[in-house]
C-alpha cells in the first residue's frame, strides 16, 4: 500500500515535471517571439546617437547608424529562431515521410537512402549556400535550403529505429490480422517513434539556428533591412577595427546562450523521453 | 557524440570574429624586415581600389575616370583643371569649330620601343567610334593624319564636349593592338605592365621611354584587396598607400599619414519623373505616382539635413552636393540653396494637397507618400546613406523603406523606383547624359524619363557652342535661367546627397603633391600624377 501510494506520488511528481519540460521552453519561445516583433518595432535609424558603447540607456550599445543594438539583436535573433524553428519542422517532417517511405517500398528506400547519402558526404554549408542561393535567396530560399539539408542524419535514425520495430511481433501479428501499411504506419510506427521524432527535431533546431547564422554571415540570404544574427555579426566585423567592439561580442553572446540553451533542453527531452542516440544529430 | 560540437563551432566563430585583426598584425609584423626596408625606397605597394574587370584598354574604358597609367592622352587636366598638351605639343580649332588639329609630340616612344606617330592616334580614335563602347564620338566625322606628327579631327556639328575626349582616351600602339591588349597593355603612360594576376595584384614598372617627368618609383604594386584588408595592411607597414574608410579615418596608423582628397565623386537619389502605367521595350516599368508629383522632389530636397548626412555617415569626410557637379567650371552657383528645412517642406506639401493620415504618413487622393529606395547592395556607404536619408524623411511624413539590389536588379527597377547612385566626371557631357532626353534610359544614363524642352535646347546649344565659356553659360542655363532647369529650382529630377571624400593613408615619407578634384571611381584616379610622386626625408 504505502510504496504504491509512493510510486503514484513520484509518478504524479514525474509527469509534472514533464509538462512542465513541455510548457516552460514553449511559453519561453513564444514570448521571446513576441518580444522579438516588439524589438523590430523599436529598431530606429538615430544619427545623432552613433556608436554609444554600452551604457545604462542601451545597454547592448548602438550601431554606426544609431540603431539600439539591443533590440536590433533580439529582433534578428527572432527571425533567425524563426527561421530555424520552420527550418527544423519542415526538416523533421521530411524525415518521418522519407522513412515511413522507406520502410513502405524497398525500391524507394534504395533511392532515399542514396539520396542522403550523397546530401551527407557534400560539405554541408555548400550544401546549403548552393540550395538557398537557386532556391531565389531571401527568407524563402534559407528555409527551403535548410530543410533540404537538415532531414538526412534524423532520416537516418528514423530508419533503422524502424527496421528495428519492423522485426517487433505485434508488428507481425497486425500484419497476420490483414491491416494495411498505412494502418501500421499510422497506430504503431509513428506513435513508437514519437519520442525520436521530438528529441531529434529540438536538437536539429540549434542546427539550423547556426548554419543560418553561418549563411548569413557569409552575407548570403538576407537584406540588411531585414536583420539576422549572422548579418548582425557580419556587419560588426568592420567596426571591430575602429575599436567598437560590443557590436560583435553581444550579439554573438546572444547566439551562443541561444544556441547552448536549446540543446541543453533537447539533450534533457531525449534523457527524460529515453530516447537512445539523441546524440547523433551532432556535426 | 558530435553534439559537442557545437558550442564549439559558435566559439570559433566569436573568437575568430573577433581577432580576425589582431591576427593579422602579429603575424605580418615580423616578415617587415630591415632588408626590406631598403628595397621600398625606390618601390610602393598600393592598396587603393577595386580591380578594373574588363583590363586596361582604353577603346573599351579604361582611364575614363582617372589615368590610364600605362598609356597617355592628346590633353591632360593639371592640378587646377586647366588643359595641358600631353602627348600632344599644340592643339588649335579651326573658325568653324569643325576641325581640330593636334600636333603631337616628336622622336617619343611607346613602351615597347616603337615610335609613336600619328597613324596611332588616327587608330586609336577609329577604333574608338567603330567599337561602341561607352565613349561615343558619334559626332567625330572623320580623322587622319596629315602629316607624321598632325592629326585632324573633324566634326559633324561644333562640339564644346569634345576636347574632353582628347584628355580621356590613351593612345594605343596601332602595331600592338590585338585581342589581347587588355591584358597586355602597351602605351606611352609613365609606367608599363610587369605582372597581372587577375583577382590579386598588378605590378607594374617604370616606363624608361616616358617622355614626361621621370618617375622617382621604379616599380609599383597595386593590390586588390577589400577596404578593411587593405587598412589591415597599412597598419602592418606592407603597404604604402591604402584606402581607408571614413570610419576608419581618425585612427593613426604608425608611420601614415591622413591623405583627404576633395571629388566630385556623389551620391544622389534620381526619382522616377513620369506617372506610373508604362513600360520600356524589355517590358520593365517607369514611372512612380509618388516621386512624379515635383512638389514630392522639392521637399525632400529641402527637407533632407545634407550637413548632417556628411557629419554622421560620412564622419565628416565629404560635402554636402547640391547638384550634379559641384564646384566644376559649369556649376551654376545660383542653384545651391538651404536645405534640413523641415518646416517649409510641410508646409509645400501641405499646400500641395498632401496631408498628414493618422499614420503619421501623407496622402493625396488616396496615393500614401510612400516609395522604396533602392541601393546598391554591397555597398556600405551607400547602404548607411539611404537609411539615414529614409529616416530623415519620416517627420515629414514620408514613408521610405530602403531595399539593396543587384546591378542587375537596379537595371530593371531604376525606371519605377528611386534609387541611389553615384556620379561625378570632369566632363559637363555627364549632366547631358543624365537629364537629356535623348539618353532616356541608355544604359543608366537618365534613368527616370527625366524630360524638359528648353533644359534640352540649353543642353545642345552647350555642346554646340564655339568655346567652353560659352558652353558652360548654356550648361548654367540648363540648371536654372532664373524660370527653369534641372536643379531643385527647377524639376528637381534628382536629389544630390553628398560628394564623398576620398580618404587613403599613405607613408609619412611619401609625397603626393597636389592632387585635382577627384572624379567617380574610388582608387585609380588619385594616379593621375603618380610620376610627380616622391619620398621625402
Amino acid at each position: 500500500m504505502q510504496a504504491g501510494n509512493e510510486a503514484a506520488a513520484h509518478d504524479l511528481k514525474r509527469r509534472r515535471s514533464d509538462k512542465r519540460l513541455i510548457w516552460l521552453p514553449l511559453t519561453a519561445l513564444i514570448a521571446l517571439l513576441a518580444f522579438g516583433i516588439y524589438s523590430n518595432e523599436q529598431v530606429m535609424v538615430n544619427l545623432q546617437l552613433r556608436n554609444q558603447a554600452p551604457g545604462l540607456t542601451h545597454i547592448f550599445g548602438t550601431d554606426w547608424l544609431g540603431r539600439d543594438l539591443f533590440f536590433r539583436t533580439m529582433s534578428g535573433l527572432t527571425r533567425s529562431l524563426t527561421i530555424g524553428l520552420i527550418a527544423a519542422l519542415l526538416s523533421t517532417l521530411l524525415a518521418v515521410i522519407f522513412g515511413i517511405l522507406s520502410w513502405w517500398h524497398t525500391k524507394i528506400d534504395m533511392v532515399i537512402v542514396w539520396l542522403a547519402d550523397l546530401l551527407l558526404s557534400l560539405p554541408h554549408l555548400v550544401m546549403l549556400l548552393l540550395l538557398s542561393f537557386a532556391m531565389g535567396g531571401g527568407m524563402k530560399g534559407l528555409i527551403i535550403g535548410l530543410t533540404l539539408t537538415h532531414w538526412p542524419k534524423l532520416y537516418r535514425l528514423l530508419r533503422s529505429e524502424i527496421l528495428q520495430i519492423n522485426e517487433s511481433p505485434f508488428i507481425h501479428v497486425s500484419r497476420q490480422l490483414g491491416k494495411t501499411k498505412s494502418w501500421i504506419a499510422g497506430n504503431h510506427l509513428l506513435i513508437l517513434l514519437l519520442p525520436q521524432i521530438v528529441v531529434g527535431f529540438v536538437l536539429m533546431f540549434p542546427h539550423a539556428i547556426l548554419h543560418e547564422a553561418a549563411i548569413t554571415f557569409l552575407g548570403f540570404g538576407l537584406p540588411p533591412e531585414q536583420p539576422a544574427i549572422g548579418s548582425i555579426l557580419s556587419e560588426a566585423m568592420g567596426f571591430l577595427t575602429a575599436g567598437i567592439w560590443w557590436m560583435a561580442l553581444f550579439p554573438g553572446l546572444i547566439l551562443l546562450a541561444t544556441v547552448l540553451s536549446v540543446d541543453w533542453y533537447g539533450r534533457l527531452l531525449g534523457k527524460k523521453l529515453q530516447v537512445k542516440g539523441g546524440h547523433h544529430h551532432g556535426g | 557524440m558530435k553534439g559537442k560540437m557545437i558550442p564549439l563551432f559558435i566559439l570559433c566563430l566569436l573568437v575568430g570574429i573577433l581577432s580576425a585583426c589582431g591576427n593579422k598584425k602579429a603575424t605580418t609584423v615580423k616578415e617587415d624586415d630591415k632588408a626590406d626596408e631598403q628595397t621600398r625606397k625606390d618601390e610602393l605597394v598600393l592598396a587603393i581600389g577595386s580591380e578594373p574587370e574588363d583590363g586596361f584598354d582604353p577603346i573599351t574604358g579604361w582611364g575614363r575616370y582617372g589615368s590610364p597609367l600605362f598609356q597617355s592622352t592628346l590633353l591632360s587636366y593639371d592640378e587646377n583643371f586647366q588643359l595641358v598638351g600631353d602627348l600632344a605639343t599644340d592643339y588649335s580649332l579651326s573658325e568653324d569649330s569643325l576641325e581640330w588639329q593636334v600636333k603631337i609630340r616628336q622622336n617619343i616612344q611607346f613602351s615597347d620601343g616603337e615610335a609613336v606617330r600619328a597613324d596611332d592616334v588616327v587608330f586609336t580614335f577609329s577604333e574608338a567610334k567603330n567599337s561602341n563602347s561607352v565613349i561615343d564620338l558619334s559626332n567625330l566625322e572623320s580623322i587622319h593624319a596629315s602629316d607624321d606628327n598632325t592629326v585632324i579631327f573633324t566634326l559633324k556639328q561644333p562640339d564644346s564636349t569634345f576636347i574632353a575626349h582628347l584628355a580621356s582616351i590613351g593612345i594605343v600602339p596601332q602595331h600592338a593592338y590585338n585581342e589581347k591588349y587588355h591584358e597586355k597593355p602597351i602605351g606611352s603612360g609613365p609606367y608599363q605592365l610587369v605582372e597581372w594576376n587577375r583577382g590579386q595584384q598588378l605590378i607594374v614598372e617604370k616606363n624608361p621611354y616616358y617622355y614626361g617627368n621621370e618617375s622617382f618609383f621604379k616599380r609599383l604594386t597595386f593590390l586588390f584587396t577589400e577596404a578593411d584588408a587593405a587598412y589591415a595592411a597599412a597598419q602592418a607597414g606592407q603597404v604604402d598607400v591604402a584606402v581607408v574608410q571614413p570610419r576608419l579615418a581618425d585612427k593613426k596608423v604608425d608611420g601614415m599619414k591622413l591623405v583627404e582628397l576633395e571629388s566630385v565623386d556623389n551620391r544622389g537619389i534620381v526619382f522616377p519623373y513620369v506617372p506610373s502605367g508604362q513600360v520600356n521595350d524589355n517590358g520593365d516599368p517607369i514611372g512612380n505616382d509618388v516621386t512624379s508629383d515635383p512638389l514630392i522632389r522639392k521637399a525632400i530636397n529641402i527637407a533632407v539635413n545634407r550637413k548632417e548626412l556628411v557629419e554622421n555617415v560620412l564622419e565628416g569626410y565629404g560635402t554636402p552636393a547640391y547638384s550634379v557637379a559641384d564646384q566644376l567650371p559649369w556649376w551654376n552657383p545660383d542653384t545651391a540653396f538651404e536645405d534640413g528645412n523641415l518646416d517649409e517642406a510641410a508646409n509645400m506639401l501641405d499646400e500641395a494637397g498632401w496631408q498628414m493620415n493618422s499614420n503619421g504618413v501623407r496622402e493625396k487622393d488616396g496615393i500614401p507618400a510612400s516609395f522604396t529606395l533602392l541601393y546598391a547592395t554591397g555597398d556600405e556607404q551607400r547602404q548607411s546613406l539611404a537609411m539615414a536619408f529614409a529616416s530623415m524623411m519620416q517627420p515629414l511624413g514620408i514613408e521610405v523603406e530602403t531595399a539593396g539590389k543587384s546591378w542587375n536588379d537596379l537595371e530593371r527597377l531604376m525606371h519605377s523606383h528611386p534609387v541611389l547612385f553615384g556620379w561625378g566626371s570632369h566632363t559637363p557631357l555627364e549632366m547631358y547624359h543624365l537629364y537629356s532626353t535623348s539618353t532616356t534610359g541608355k544604359g543608366y544614363y537618365n534613368p527616370n524619363y527625366y524630360s524638359n524642352k528648353k533644359v534640352d535646347e540649353y543642353m545642345e546649344k552647350a555642346i554646340h557652342a564655339n568655346s567652353p565659356e560659352e558652353a558652360n553659360e548654356y550648361w548654367k542655363k540648363a540648371q536654372w535661367d532664373g524660370e527653369i532647369g534641372f536643379s531643385v529650382a527647377g524639376d528637381a529630377p534628382w536629389a544630390w546627397l553628398v560628394n564623398v571624400e576620398h580618404l587613403y593613408v599613405i607613408r609619412e615619407d611619401l609625397e603626393i603633391g597636389r592632387q585635382k578634384i577627384q572624379p567617380h571611381g574610388h582608387g585609380w584616379p588619385m594616379t593621375d600624377f603618380i610620376q610627380n610622386w616622391r619620398l621625402i626625408e
